[in-house]
């Protein structure tokens, strides 16, 4: 059922990132800020030639020298651009953390349409859970610098591009598991993604197992308690809601003017 | 503001030039009255404050107010920003983080235009040499006025004697610069504070892309708009046409240079409007291409040449 869908997501995922994110890094005028999705328009994407040429330079040598200036310079030299040139990133390392982010999900968006052939991922929770472990192996690389990426990316000014960009990211995955929800469960499912995602996230930072297997399992854990969370939350507010209405019946019937 | 006043003040004047200008002579490395050319547009109407000139009218004038206020200048920065302007000026030299180089130690040339008295230039080669331990960058002064390279001379006098010898001094007018500074020759262009007083910034910003390497960066910091916050919108305006006139008045004994400071600002283009003006030079912009500085009462533009 999704390819069709998938692969029109994947093109114009662009025009899923949101809000806040286009806002700031859209380059000069041509500029119209959708806040919804459009298959058929993609908006504009979050990085311009110059910066997406410098950064993807210096991403090569984030492994080495983390995300950090020197990274972004020697990135800059890479990419034929004179020193002084890494100055027009406008938050610096915080910049090459984001074209991190925005390329990992970019990537995810593209592996999505051979990763959800697979006929055992049945339910949206299954997609959801292999896309969000896809989303995590995209970190091996650089897993043992993300603890200071963290960091930068909790300082004040650069808190809500970064919050910003992970609600980018669990809108992405229950989009691309096939998630049509208009309901209320939007935004419960997107804050309980986030919560999972970035909670596993840390735990991958100290994990030292072969290929990451207790991340998976921790991601596996917390994604299971969340669906029994929500399973118990929402049976329990049915028996909430049958107790007072039967309450209320019983009442009228003793004469109560309800 | 009253074009007779002006007149008046700049004739009152008169004398502090004069001893500038010999003060000039003793280290003059500079070529002379370059500012007396006349550009290609000489006749065009701009504005000055709130009145409309032409180009070659708001030339002399720019050069009457800032001739004026040279030796009172750093004083009346202090006082009219509060105090907020030098932090303002550490902000914008730190961004620019010149002299970090791969490797360490490579020749950068920067060229800060309208730097008069040196207040960005200082903090550059601070920054250079000491901060990124690199003496191979060197700075160029230019101004199109002689009363505030002066001034600036004179406060280089106090530097290391490793800076002073990475600094050189050139009066010059931005919309036309000499040739001694060739086609695509420099890292750096940065102008802080003076781009509203030129006569036509256009041609200003293609000079800046002619100058500047490919993949060189020009960099501009300038009053700017505060539409975002009307509340304190209203209490900058406030402070801006009825305190900084009045602190002119007082300190500086010219309320008329001041009051066009102040008119200046308020037609400058918004940081938007800026920024197109700035990539329809030629320069590519980054992300959306400034950055507010206390709520917008400063802006710092930034363009890179494409490769």
């Amino acid at each position: 059922m999704a390819s069709p869908c998938i692969s029109r997501a994947a093109r114009c995922l662009g025009s899923t990132a949101r809000g806040p994110i286009a806002r700031q890094t859209a380059p000069a005028s041509s500029l119209c800020q959708r806040h919804y999705h459009s298959y058929d328009h993609p908006s504009t994407p979050p990085f311009g030639t110059v910066d997406r040429s410098i950064l993807a330079a210096a991403y090569k040598h984030v492994p080495e020298h983390g995300f950090s200036l020197r990274a972004i310079g020697l990135g800059a030299r890479d990419a034929g651009y004179p020193d002084i040139s890494s100055s027009i990133l406008p938050d610096g390392q915080f910049s090459l953390i984001r074209y991190h982010l925005v390329a990992q999900r970019e990537r995810l968006a593209d592996k999505s349409r051979e990763l959800l052939k697979d006929d055992s991922l049945a339910t949206v929770n299954d997609k959801v859970a292999a896309l969000t472990w896809e989303r995590l192996v995209g970190n091996k690389d650089i897993i043992h610098r993300w603890q200071e990426a963290l960091a930068i990316m909790a300082q004040p000014s650069h808190l809500p591009k970064s919050l910003a960009e992970l609600a980018a990211l669990s809108d992405d995955i229950w989009f691309l598991a096939g998630d049509k929800a208009v309901d209320p469960s939007w935004y419960t499912k997107r804050a309980a993604l986030s919560m999972v995602y970035s909670s596993s996230e840390l735990f991958m930072t100290n994990d030292r197992s072969p290929s990451f297997f207790e991340t998976r399992q921790f991601l596996h854990r917390r994604l299971g308690e969340v669906q029994s969370v929500g399973g118990t939350v929402g049976a329990v507010g049915q028996w909430v809601g049958f107790t007072l209405n039967a309450g209320v019946n019983v009442l009228r019937s003793k004469g109560v003017p309800i | 503001m009253s074009a007779h006043s002006l007149l008046r003040s700049r004739a009152g004047l008169f004398r502090p030039t004069a001893c500038i200008s010999q003060t000039n002579r003793l280290f003059s490395t500079t070529r002379q009255s370059r500012s007396s050319e006349p550009t290609p547009t000489a006749n065009r109407p701009t504005h000055f404050g709130y009145e409309t000139v032409t180009e070659s009218v708001k030339q002399e004038r720019v050069a009457g107010v800032f001739t004026s206020v040279a030796e009172s200048y750093d004083k009346m920065n202090d006082l009219m920003s509060l105090g907020v302007h030098r932090l303002w000026k550490d902000h914008f030299v730190s961004s620019l983080n010149p002299g970090a180089t791969n490797p360490i130690g490579m020749p950068q040339r920067i060229l800060d235009v309208a730097g008069g008295t040196g207040d960005i230039a200082f903090r550059m080669l601070q920054h250079a040499h000491v901060n990124n331990g690199n003496p191979n960058v060197h700075v160029t002064i230019s101004d199109i006025n002689p009363a505030m390279l002066a001034v600036g001379k004179q406060r280089s006098l106090s530097l290391p004697a490793s800076h002073q010898s990475s600094l050189s001094f050139l009066e010059a007018n931005a919309e036309v610069l000499p040739s001694s500074i060739e086609d695509n020759s420099l890292d750096l262009y940065t102008v802080s504070f003076g781009i509203r007083n030129f006569s036509n910034i256009p041609a200003a910003l293609k000079e800046a892309h002619r100058v500047l390497k490919p993949g060189g960066v020009f960099a501009c910091m300038e009053f700017s708009k505060v539409d975002k916050y009307p509340i304190f919108n209203a209490i900058y305006k406030q402070w801006s046409f009825s305190a900084i006139p009045l602190i002119g008045q007082l300190v500086a004994g010219d309320r008329d240079s001041y009051q066009y400071l102040v008119e200046s600002i308020e037609r400058f283009p918004s940081q938007d409007d800026f920024r197109d003006m700035i990539a329809e030079a030629g320069f590519a912009i980054v992300g959306k291409g400034y950055e507010d500085l206390t709520g917008g009462v400063a802006a710092i533009h930034k363009g890179i040449k494409p490769l």
